[in-house]
């Protein structure tokens, strides 16, 4: 169902996210599709007007092509869901051979999200579409397990954070958003450590890592065992994080966890987020997505703002200073 | 494809515990509707966020002069009981068409049918086409009891409707697979939905008593689906030609591809 419609509101909704880069990442609004719930951006173009979108990220790619884990890979959670896809896709060759084509006379900027064992990995992939068309940047999801460090997640550690995000850095001169783990100790610390390295920007959150068992069989519902968390219900912790690493970063952050509708996304903005990812939330009411664009616009107009600026930080006393006033 | 609000307007109880709901459908939705496909249905209101994710289900039957859709819901859990708890008048919020259809072969002319539980619901719409298609059916519905069965008048006078349960209280006393090799040699096609079990004993009777990879079987599987759409990739089908996703290549698949 592809309608023009008429721009319902007068508000801004344009926002940069590589102001440092002179590739920049302009949006038309700050509404982006999460990686792993739009597929390659086709999927959903029966239903929805994607070239309206902000931007979208596509589903995580791997160096080499994986067909992901056993099933059930997903299960419904109170106000929820978990999910262990194990990173089902076509891997980085078949991957550029087979979309930026179509993407390339889209409207819609398309990121990349990219994932590795390996530092190495993560810089070929980078290289790799460097110079790809129909690419507008590349998401680093650093939510992976380190092969070199016995399996530890990179983004529980800074130091492996910021090795990452240099060497991505270094491979390519795309935008760069460094997509961070809620499960790090202090999500602050390697915040500030992927600014360091050469970040354009940082999104957030991943998954959290959970589980349920089936009584009845006595076994986890996931083949995989754990899953990622998702959905309203990790709402609240999405937005501390943000709250958090708005506060001690000057790089954009691009918000998500959670979000169902505009009051989700507001809660985001006024944290810090420039931006805000939807997952979950996708796959039951795909339409949302643009509704989001239009409410957004009209709650700002309705508040007296005349651009998103006016509500980014509101109520952060703490944004945009580098931790200078302590959180 | 799209989303959509419809209106009940008609709910009647079936096999036990289930129900018939009706709702208005967009023409264009009710007009391409085949056998097999399905339709996700939210289980909760907008701005409530649990049971989260929408519901699977097939097709039952469309009028679209009338401007009318179908689904039959047995109430398992939260979702499916939400569903059934709409009154009269209220809206539903639908998502389809979904996934691909049942394919009936240019030269079949011998159709059997093989359904469990609510696994009735795609075939009663399959035997339906069929029969407009002046083909011979015989639909096999199995259940625990008579109660649970659906009635003789919801099929069309034109098939050979034949039934069993394992309490023995309607028609054979037993598994409906049971009654699969008697019709194999009869059989062009056969067309299969139900609970997992069922394709157990339904895939090792067929093996034990099709000559060659006659008749071929197509099943409708059932997997938790979050998208529909092909997007999460959370409803996979192992195939002998890799994972494929139940919602956009599926839920129908040819029984000898699946790695079961
Ligand atoms: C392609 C497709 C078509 C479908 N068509 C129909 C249809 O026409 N009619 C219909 O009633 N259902 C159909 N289903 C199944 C329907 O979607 C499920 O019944 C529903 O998801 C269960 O939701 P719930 O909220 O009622 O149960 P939940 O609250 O999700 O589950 C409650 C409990 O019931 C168990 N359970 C859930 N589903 C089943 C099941 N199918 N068999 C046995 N135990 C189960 C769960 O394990 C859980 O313990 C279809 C599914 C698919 C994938
Ligand atoms: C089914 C599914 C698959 C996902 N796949 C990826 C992925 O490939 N790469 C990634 O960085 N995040 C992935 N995510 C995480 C989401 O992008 C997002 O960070 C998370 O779900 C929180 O947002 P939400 O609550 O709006 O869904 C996935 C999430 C889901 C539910
Ligand atoms: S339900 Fe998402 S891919 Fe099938």
């Amino acid at each position: 169902m592809v309608t023009v419609e008429k721009q319902q509101y007068m508000a801004d909704l344009t926002v940069d996210l590589a102001p440092s880069n002179p590739r920049e990442l302009v949006l038309r609004n700050p509404v982006i599709p999460a990686s792993g719930c739009f597929g390659y951006g086709l999927e959903y173009s029966p239903m929805i007007d994607v070239q309206r979108l902000g931007a979208f990220v596509c589903k995580g790619i791997t160096p080499k092509v994986r067909s992901g884990n056993p099933m059930p890979r997903i299960t419904e959670t109170p106000s929820g869901m978990l999910n262990a896809i194990g990173l089902q896709n076509p891997g980085i060759d078949g991957f550029i051979r087979k979309y930026p084509p179509t993407w390339e006379h889209w409207r819609v900027p398309a990121i990349v999200n990219i994932s590795a064992e390996s530092v190495e990995d993560y810089a070929m992939m980078a290289r790799k579409l460097d110079d790809v068309a129909g690419i507008a940047g590349i998401e680093v999801n650093i939510s992976c397990p380190n092969i070199e460090a016995g399996g530890f997640c990179f983004g529980w550690d800074a130091r492996m954070s910021e090795t990452v995000t240099q060497a991505v850095r270094k491979a390519t001169t795309l935008p760069v958003i460094v997509k961070l783990s809620p499960g790090a100790l202090d999500i602050m610390e390697i915040a500030s450590a992927v600014e360091g390295a050469g970040a354009d920007a940082v999104s957030l959150i991943n998954t959290l890592v959970g589980m349920t068992i089936d009584p009845r069989t006595r076994r986890s519902k996931i083949a995989n065992l754990t899953g990622g968390l998702s959905g309203p219900a990790v709402k609240p912790v999405a937005v501390r994080m943000v709250y958090q690493v708005a506060s001690v970063v000057k790089i954009p952050v691009v918000g998500m966890g959670g979000i169902s509708g505009v009051q989700d996304a507001l809660e985001f903005f006024m944290a810090g987020a420039s931006a805000v990812q939807v997952g979950t939330a996708v796959f039951s009411t795909p339409s949302m997505l643009t509704r989001l664009i239009d409410e957004l616009g009209m709650w700002l107009d309705s508040n007296g703002c005349t651009s998103l600026n006016g509500i980014v930080g509101a109520a952060n006393p703490a944004f945009g200073t580098r931790g200078e006033s302590t959180f | 494809m799209r989303e959509f609000q419809g209106i009940i307007t008609a709910k009647h109880p079936v096999m036990g515990d289930s129900w018939l709901m009706t709702f208005t459908a967009p023409t264009e939705v009710l007009h391409a509707a085949r056998a097999g496909q399905f339709v996700n249905v939210l289980p909760r209101e907008r701005a409530v966020y649990d049971p989260l994710l929408r519901r699977p289900f097939s097709v039952y039957g469309v009028a679209p002069d009338e401007g009318l859709m179908t689904i039959l819901v047995r109430p398992y859990g939260r979702g499916g009981g939400w569903i059934v708890d709409r009154n009269i008048g209220s809206e539903i919020d639908v998502m389809g068409l979904l996934g691909n259809r049942f394919d009936i072969a240019p030269r079949s002319t011998h159709l059997l049918m093989v359904g469990g539980g609510v696994g009735a619901a795609p075939l009663l719409m399959l035997a339906r086409e069929a029969v407009a298609r002046k083909l011979s059916v015989t639909y096999l519905l199995g259940a625990a009891n008579a109660g649970a069965l659906l009635e003789a008048s919801e099929i069309p006078g034109e098939v050979e409707y034949v039934v069993a349960t394992e309490d023995g209280s309607a028609g054979y006393h037993g598994f409906v697979t049971d009654l699969v090799p008697d019709y194999l040699q009869w059989a062009d096609q056969v067309f299969a939905c139900g609970p997992g079990p069922m394709f157990e004993s339904l895939r090792s009777v067929v093996l034990a008593n099709r000559m060659g990879k006659r008749p071929s079987v197509q099943v409708s599987v059932e997997r938790t689906m979050a998208c529909g759409v092909g997007a999460c990739l959370g409803c996979m089908v192992e195939t002998k030609r890799g994972m494929k996703t139940s919602c956009v290549d599926g839920p129908v698949f040819d029984m000898d591809m699946v790695q079961w």
